[in-house]
């Protein structure tokens, strides 16, 4: 621990970013973050420690669920009408965006998208299981389209693969990351019929495999929905650890399988563009901060550069864990076979990142809700409620933010690592084989702890 | 953290922009369609409200002001309704968030103008969101009334139509500690402040008011503002040294008391600093127990005073604030209290610039200028809780007192009141020589 401690010590010292005023990151700054981090670094060597070490029964028989109750069906047509509620529900505060009130402290549109959707939906899915197939927008409006006897123009290419659904991703991250107002409700509400639009419209030619492949949103969704503890499996429902699912498909295409990493690079993005590192890399005061629209250009290329960069070092992790085997040739498969691995830590960065603005973001949101329209009703005795910030302000509850955050961010890597090594067996069918194939990616993972740690207990400014 | 809503005022005052296209969505598009065309139209110019379009930092890094800026805000609206209105007008508030972005807050000015039809823009804090949208104000020609404390509008960078009437700058109040400093804690000062435009303010103006005192700045630290770790800059201030002034902001403020309490241990300078440091921050926050005995300078103090005015009473009451400064629905909720009274303020100057302009509409804006820059004198009363002020109709700036607190039992207690005089300086800008 004490090495730890020194490889950290210098990166816990990069000059930080500050806010306009003190709040949670001072109080931040005062916790013995050094001390946290290198208990969750230790936490993730310890774990690739046992994989390497443990018989590979009890890595797999980690992801091996165990039966619950009997699964019904589909949900037959339920997730259908839920569907097009929300699709009706997403019609009307697109409107509500356009005419509403102004800001996105009363405007139910970007609370809808960026704090009920974005964190809680995407957490919900990764975390207890698919809500997405009840809640998306498209499914319900689709069915009742082929109910009138329309039926797809097209076939979708085969050719196409996910790359589609890739670059809806990445579209959707680059509003994320890099337009300079999110959350206007005047300029979100366009954006989101937009993308409505052009993925119905891709449906309607090409069938539902259009969604499944071409939208962004479910592409990710569906990654995270296999991740979740609780599933269906041969008409029950099973509990396992997150991720046995991926350990019962095939390999995902070379795509969907870049979309998983995407996901990370762009959650892990997201956090390091908001340091004092990254703002006085790019010449912002972090005190001073020009705003969203001073750094537009630095966040596209920013989140370009996190997705290469990312790709590219799992790539030759994944290459070198090959070589390092003595089955070169394995490269290919390992790759799309290993890349689900990367999803929990997706997971864990995408809970850790939020969950500060969330606790605040969802007090908006629940108060939002009584007056949708800002025309002062009340509808469920919450209009009133006082928006608080005071739990930024005390030791004990900014430890515990900070210490569900970290815990987050470890418990995604230890299970990745379990994960990607139960996946390497089945790939190399050999415990010596798949543990030193193993050898560069977990040390990557362990490096990716570290890194993720620093973000949270680093100052931030933008 | 379950929490009980509590009725706040909030719930009456509601962003009326766009209401006349909700209305068709809402319950009150019925009742408004049954009335004749006559009763709808008749009076409408005498009974249309005022539109007050308040530009906030809803979002980015001025939110936490935000927050607190636009209770203020809405607290004032609704008591000047409550009273009469503004000429006997409804006042109506529409916010618009600008990211505490200057490119931004420029069209939110512009938005105001073209799209709100507002009567004028309110309540912006950050220095440089400021410098980028008030000479869209001006091009616009809508009065804009900033709320930032910046030395931009006195120093003669802006225009015509910008004007602070209800929060001093902050070479005013720079200029008003030198009389305190060197009278009680000190003649040798060494400045602690970040090195950017906000720190060069007290840079620039503090020594040769040290120096009118008979005191002298010994020594300037400038603090690059990423830096997070501060005993290596503590090391550079002179032996000699009488009187820490610092100014830090950022996320970094509680490391740099912590650890110059570190560093001096019990045998240390007399301390002063600006509040902005900890601003909405909990005096009872880890690392702070070091700043007992230190001194800060107050914009309105956040504890309420034995000797507390009516005025500060009925103020705390109406925005929803305790004794501590903290929000009554929530005591760790620290408010921005040193500065948020510069909306209510803000606010009630417009009504009496209206007022005394007859303004009845746009067309009445240059009017409701020229009314403000002759309002000299302004007395302490409800309206104007902080204290009482003088508006210098020349430099667009008004001038008030400062307060000094000494923290005494985790509380800010005030020892010393300036006098207004005490932050003056020279016009360095006469606005009513420029045109409209």
């Amino acid at each position: 621990m004490p090495r730890v401690l020194c490889l950290l010590l210098p990166l816990i010292a990069l000059p930080g970013r500050a806010a306009a005023h003190a709040s949670e990151q001072a109080v931040v700054l005062l916790l013995p973050t050094g001390f946290y981090v290198a208990g969750g670094v230790a936490s993730v060597v310890l774990t690739v420690l046992l994989v390497s070490v443990l018989p590979d029964r009890w890595a797999l028989s980690l992801f091996r669920p165990l039966a619950l109750g009997r699964s019904g069906g589909r949900g037959g047509a339920g997730p259908l009408w839920t569907s097009a509620a929300v699709f009706l529900a997403l019609g009307l505060l697109c409107v509500i965006g356009e005419i509403g009130p102004e800001t996105p402290v009363r405007n139910p549109l970007p609370q809808a998208v960026w704090t009920v959707f974005w964190v809680a939906i995407v957490l919900w899915q990764g975390i207890v299981g698919d809500i997405w197939r009840w809640v998306n927008p498209w499914s319900g409006p689709y069915a009742l389209v082929r109910r009138l006897g329309a039926r797809p123009l097209l076939r979708y290419p085969r050719w196409l693969g996910h790359w589609p659904g890739l670059a809806s991703f990445l579209a959707f991250a680059a509003v994320l990351l890099a337009h300079p107002a999110p959350a206007d409700p005047d300029q979100l509400a366009p954006m989101v019929a937009i993308y409505w639009a052009v993925h119905f419209a891709g449906m309607v030619v090409f069938g539902p495999k259009w969604r499944r492949r071409a939208e962004g949103l479910t592409v990710l969704m569906t990654n995270y929905a296999r991740l979740a503890a609780v599933s269906k499996a041969r008409g029950r429902w099973r509990l396992g650890l997150p991720g046995w699912r991926y350990l019962r498909f095939a390999p995902p295409p070379v795509a969907l399988a870049v979309t998983m990493l995407v996901a990370l690079a762009v959650g892990s993005f997201d956090g390091l563009n908001e340091t004092f590192l990254w703002l006085g890399w790019i010449g912002q005061n972090p005190l001073e901060f020009g705003g969203r629209s001073a750094v537009v250009a630095q966040n596209l290329w920013g989140l370009v550069g996190a997705c290469a960069a990312l790709t590219a070092v799992f790539a030759a992790t994944v290459w070198l864990g090959a070589q390092l085997a003595g089955a070169p040739g394995t490269f290919a498969t390992s790759f799309r076979r290993l890349a689900p691995a990367i999803l929990p830590i997706a997971l864990g960065y995408h809970f850790a990142h939020y969950m500060p603005s969330f606790l605040v973001d969802i007090q908006y949101t629940i108060r939002t809700a009584s007056d949708p329209l800002g025309l002062g009703w009340n509808l469920f005795g919450t209009a009133g409620l006082y928006v608080t910030t005071g739990f930024f302000n005390t030791v004990d509850t900014v430890r515990v933010i900070f210490l569900a955050e970290a815990g987050a961010v470890v418990i995604g890597h230890v299970v990745a690592i379990a994960m990607s090594h139960a996946l390497a067996v089945g790939l190399h069918r050999s415990h010596r084989k798949a543990a030193i194939s193993q050898i560069p990616l977990a040390t990557f993972m362990v490096a990716y702890t570290l890194f993720g740690l620093w973000l949270l207990a680093s100052p931030r400014g933008a | 953290m379950p929490k009980t809503p509590i009725l706040r005022p909030e719930d009456t005052i509601h962003s009326p922009s766009r209401r006349a296209a909700l209305r068709t969505l809402g319950a009150g598009g019925a009742a408004a369609a049954t009335l004749p065309l006559w009763a709808r139209y008749a009076g409408a110019q005498s009974a249309a409200p005022i539109r007050l379009g308040f530009e906030m930092h809803a979002t980015g890094i001025g939110a936490a002001y935000g927050r607190w800026y636009e209770r203020t805000s809405i607290a004032a609206v609704k008591a000047i309704n409550a009273a009469g209105g503004i000429n006997g007008r409804e006042v109506v508030m529409v916010t618009e968030d600008d990211g505490t972005d200057p490119k931004r807050a420029a069209e939110v000015v512009e938005k105001f103008a073209t799209q709100h039809k507002v009567d004028l823009a309110f309540g912006t804090l950050f220095s440089n969101v400021v410098m980028a949208a008030a000479p869209r104000a001006g091009e616009l020609k809508m009065p804009y009334f900033v709320v930032s404390e910046g030395h931009h509008v006195a120093s003669g960078k802006l225009n015509r139509w910008t004007v602070q009437p209800g929060i001093t700058d902050v070479k005013s109040q720079v200029l008003a500690m030198a009389p305190f400093v060197a009278g009680n804690l000190g003649k040798k000062v060494t400045m602690i402040y970040p090195d950017y435009a906000f720190g060069y303010d007290h840079r620039d103006n503090f020594p040769p008011a040290m120096k009118a005192h008979g005191g002298e700045v010994i020594a300037q630290i400038a603090i690059p503002p990423t830096e997070t770790s501060f005993t290596k800059y503590f090391a550079k201030i002179p032996r000699e040294t009488e009187v820490i002034y610092h100014v830090l902001v950022g996320p970094a403020v509680l490391t740099f008391v912590k650890e110059m309490g570190e560093f001096f241990g019990p045998s240390r300078p007399e301390i002063f600093g600006f509040i902005d440091s900890i601003e909405a921050v909990d005096l009872n926050s880890p690392g702070l127990e070091f700043l007992e005995g230190t001194y800060f300078w107050e914009g309105n103090p956040r504890y309420a005073q034995k000797d507390q005015t009516a005025f500060d009473k009925a103020y705390r009451k109406a925005v929803g604030v305790d004794d501590n400064g903290a929000s009554v629905a929530d005591p760790k909720d620290v408010s921005t209290y040193a500065h948020m009274f510069g909306c209510w303020e803000t606010l009630y100057i417009i009504k009496q610039g209206m007022e005394a302009a007859g303004y009845k509409d746009a067309g009445d804006r240059q009017k409701l200028i020229e009314a403000v820059e002759e309002i000299g004198k302004i007395p302490a009363s409800d309206q104007h809780p902080q204290g009482d002020k003088v508006f210098n109709g020349k430099t667009h700036q008004v001038f008030g007192h400062q307060y000094v607190s000494k923290v005494a039992k985790g509380r800010l207690d005030v020892v010393h009141t300036s006098t207004i005089e005490d932050g003056m300086y020279p016009d360095e800008v006469d606005y009513t020589t420029q045109s409209f």
